[in-house]
């Protein structure tokens, strides 16, 4: 009774309130309606001779400059004519690469786990895609990435890696974005592999993500907050079903730490894949800026039947260019990030009960010297608890990476770079792998994303 | 009950603050930038997305971009692709509809300017990054920076009807101080009317244009690819030649090529400011061709 009383005050108050600020408002616009009414012809009248004289006076200034000009100062409206590259753009990147490693191709296919890393002795397509994008309408951008590679059985693997669409009006700063998306996990996980600094995906991203990268069917919706300073926050749900999360609901009869995968469906919307993000932008100076995020993920995994994964990571990156610089060098990048996972695994309440822990981090550094030419540095680190040293994707393993890039323009590359592996699995507990990758892309100028 | 109060207090004081605030104007180059100030005035607020040191072409898009395009009223780009490494997806990630595309704050000066270069040929890049829209380094030719600022002054009032007078006055009055600044500039340059010059880049063409000097070659092979030690050779002979006095670059630039160019010849470097912004001096759009003048004086040694 007391509460319904202070409401319908509250309520009563606040209609009040509001009456004020309309009926001042209304005031407030009719009195300038009103002002500028009062002198409106005689004002209008005075405005118009004045613009006439203006006009006169213009013309004749026109006609003496056409005379004395030195070249042509008449604006030339749309006559650049738009061309249909506007409508649709359309990319074909490739990516080759030879490499040749002192351990044979079983063992390497456990070192370089990535779907796109170069995983055999010889020649290798590590992935052609093909990218189509464009606005939609006033409301939205879309975009489609087809994939085609060969895997290490010279089997043809064409896949629908991402296909879009990201809202162009939404008010507040927000977006959303639906569809076949990669999770906006890191800096790393929604990159392509044209956009990567190495010729392969480091270890610890193999191994909470899989070969492929952590991408699902969804939606996220981001909010670009109104900070002096660039932060903006995600959120997501996506199915966590699927080869392409494999921390989740990954295929039936796949194996986590000799835990089988079983079948286990999303039992309700509580079930979906749910991700977090948020991403911070400073300008450090007018040369070099740096960016730093952390990241979340949960959702269910099929290893048993109420089982939970959840995964956290930050990184951070940050990038220096001197006052002068040509085609974009020289510079020095940064990019560092650490994941970690806690994974439940085994039936609740059976003896094979158990969380699994893996946690690993990558750091590397890029130099671009000279024009055209970077050298880069990686280190990398991955461990699990309760670790058997022959699963090599739960093992203490190490690596140091290498390369040189040249780029001959912006259409084409060329890489040569040389890791060093330390893993307990391996008969003689290192492998160095030496690997010569091109990439040529062709068709619209994709837009490089920071 | 506080709160509601608050609220409402917030939401008038906001409301009033975009009644009486300036225009919030981002630009892609400091060159756009110097052209709005002074078209602009007190009405406007300018900031340019890429400082003038940096050749726009290879950008680097920064997220602190994002917040000024997402907080921006009018978006003044360059266009002719010269942005398209960077600007679109940032166009995506703002989600400010106002500056999109076909919106009004959004203008593309490109559209104004009768560019150089346009190829009607179909092409492919083994002829190097070349841009099949035209040369898109237009604000070169001081002309042009006329056209500009007519095309901003008109785009201020379609946003900003009340302060029309107050554009048409600035915009007249930069239009009337640049052709004099131009009557004077070509005058200096005299010396230079008719000369060959070899050039970096293909990016000067307008600056040759405007002051009435031939470029007959440049130290790039063809557009973005950098020089060969054969192609180099090649000009080293086209200089001793045609007798070539003047090489002209931006400053972020190699000069290693140059300087090599220069002991076997004898060829004069200018390095000039090809934006505002390009050196601590070039403060503004006059100050621009000032130095450039100045430069081109002092290598040419007239």
């Amino acid at each position: 009774m007391k509460t319904q009383t202070i409401t319908e005050t509250l309520t009563g108050r606040s209609v009040q309130l509001f009456r004020l600020t309309f009926v001042s408002l209304g005031l407030f616009t009719s009195a300038q309606l009103w002002a500028s009414d009062g002198n409106s012809e005689l004002a209008e009248l005075k405005e118009q001779l004045k613009q006439l004289n203006e006009h006169q006076k213009q013309l004749e200034k026109k006609l003496e400059e056409i005379e004395n000009a030195p070249s042509k100062t008449q604006p030339v409206t749309q006559s650049n004519t738009a061309s249909n590259s506007e409508l649709l753009k359309i990319g074909l990147s490739g990516l080759f690469s030879s490499g040749y490693s002192s351990v044979d191709d079983d063992a390497l296919a456990n070192l370089q786990a990535g779907g796109h890393d170069p995983n055999r002795n010889g020649f290798n397509v590590q992935n052609v895609e093909l990218s189509i994008l464009s606005t939609v309408d006033p409301y939205f951008d879309a975009q489609a990435n087809l994939i085609f590679l060969v895997d290490s059985e010279g089997e043809t693997v064409v896949e629908l890696e991402e296909a879009f669409f990201t809202t162009r009006a939404l008010p507040a700063g927000l977006q959303v974005k639906g569809g076949q998306y990669y999770t906006e996990f890191g800096r790393f996980n929604p990159q392509h592999p044209h956009q990567w600094s190495f010729v392969d995906q480091p270890i610890v991203i193999s191994r909470l993500f899989g070969g492929d990268g952590l991408r699902s069917q969804g939606a996220r919706i981001s909010w670009l907050m109104p900070t002096d300073w660039y932060s903006e926050i995600y959120f997501g749900a996506q199915n966590a079903n699927g080869e392409t999360v494999t921390s989740f609901l990954f295929e039936e009869g796949e194996d986590i730490a000799g835990h089988t995968l079983e079948e286990i469906r999303a039992r309700n919307f509580s079930d979906a894949l749910l991700s977090f993000r948020w991403l911070n932008g400073f300008d450090l100076s007018d040369n070099s800026s740096l960016n730093f995020g952390i990241s979340g993920l949960s959702g269910p995994n099929s290893s048993g039947t109420n089982n939970d994964t959840s995964v956290y990571g930050i990184d951070a990156y940050f990038k220096w260019q001197p006052d002068y610089v040509q085609r974009g060098y020289p510079f020095v990048s940064w990019h560092t990030e650490w994941l970690t996972r806690r994974y439940e695994a085994g039936e609740a309440g059976s003896l094979e009960r158990e969380t699994l822990r893996d946690t690993g981090f990558f750091s590397q550094v890029l130099w671009g010297f000279q024009t055209g030419w970077e050298l880069g540095l990686r280190l990398e680190k991955s461990y699990s608890n309760g670790e058997d040293i022959f699963d090599p994707f739960r093992n203490d393993r190490e690596r140091i990476s290498t390369n040189l890039t040249w780029r001959l323009s912006e259409y084409s590359k060329l890489r040569l770079q040389y890791n060093r592996d330390w893993a307990e699995h391996l008969e003689e507990d290192t492998a160095d792998s030496l690997i010569l990758q091109m990439e040529f892309s062709l068709g619209s100028h994709m837009a490089h994303k920071f | 009950m506080n709160i509601i109060v608050k609220i409402v207090f917030l939401i008038c004081l906001l409301a009033s603050y975009s009644v009486s605030a300036t225009i919030k104007i981002v630009t892609t180059t400091q060159d756009l930038a110097s052209i709005a100030n002074i078209v602009g005035g007190e009405n406007v607020e300018v900031k340019s997305l890429t400082p003038g040191t940096r050749d726009p072409h290879y950008a680097e898009a920064k997220p602190s971009m994002i917040r000024k395009v997402y907080r921006a009223d009018l978006l003044l780009l360059i266009g002719a692709d010269i942005e398209i490494g960077w600007l679109p997806a940032l166009l995506r990630s703002a989600r400010n509809s106002d500056v999109q595309k076909g919106s009004r704050g959004y203008l593309d000066l490109s559209s104004s300017i009768d560019l150089l270069g346009k190829l009607k040929i179909a092409t492919d890049r083994s002829m190097g990054d070349v841009h099949a829209k035209g040369n898109p380094h237009y604000w070169l030719d001081p002309n042009n920076g006329i056209l500009m600022s007519q095309v901003i002054a008109e785009r201020l009032t379609e946003l900003d009807p009340e302060n029309k007078e107050s554009y048409r006055q600035r915009q007249s009055t930069f239009e009337n101080k640049l052709a004099q600044k131009i009557v004077e500039w070509r005058e200096k340059l005299l010396p230079l009317k008719g000369k060959s010059v070899v050039a970096y880049h293909k990016s000067l063409t307008y600056l040759a244009e405007a002051f009435d000097f031939k470029i007959v070659a440049e130290v790039e092979p063809k557009p973005g690819i950098s020089p060969s030690a054969k192609h180099l050779n090649k000009l080293v002979n086209l200089i001793k030649e045609q007798n070539i006095k003047l090489l002209i670059l931006e400053p972020y630039y190699e000069k290693r090529s140059s300087e090599l160019l220069s002991k076997k010849t004898g060829i004069q470097i200018a390095v000039l400011p090809q934006s505002v912004g390009a050196m601590p001096e070039i403060e503004n759009y006059f100050d621009l061709f000032d130095g450039i003048v100045s430069e081109l004086k002092i290598a040419g040694n007239f």
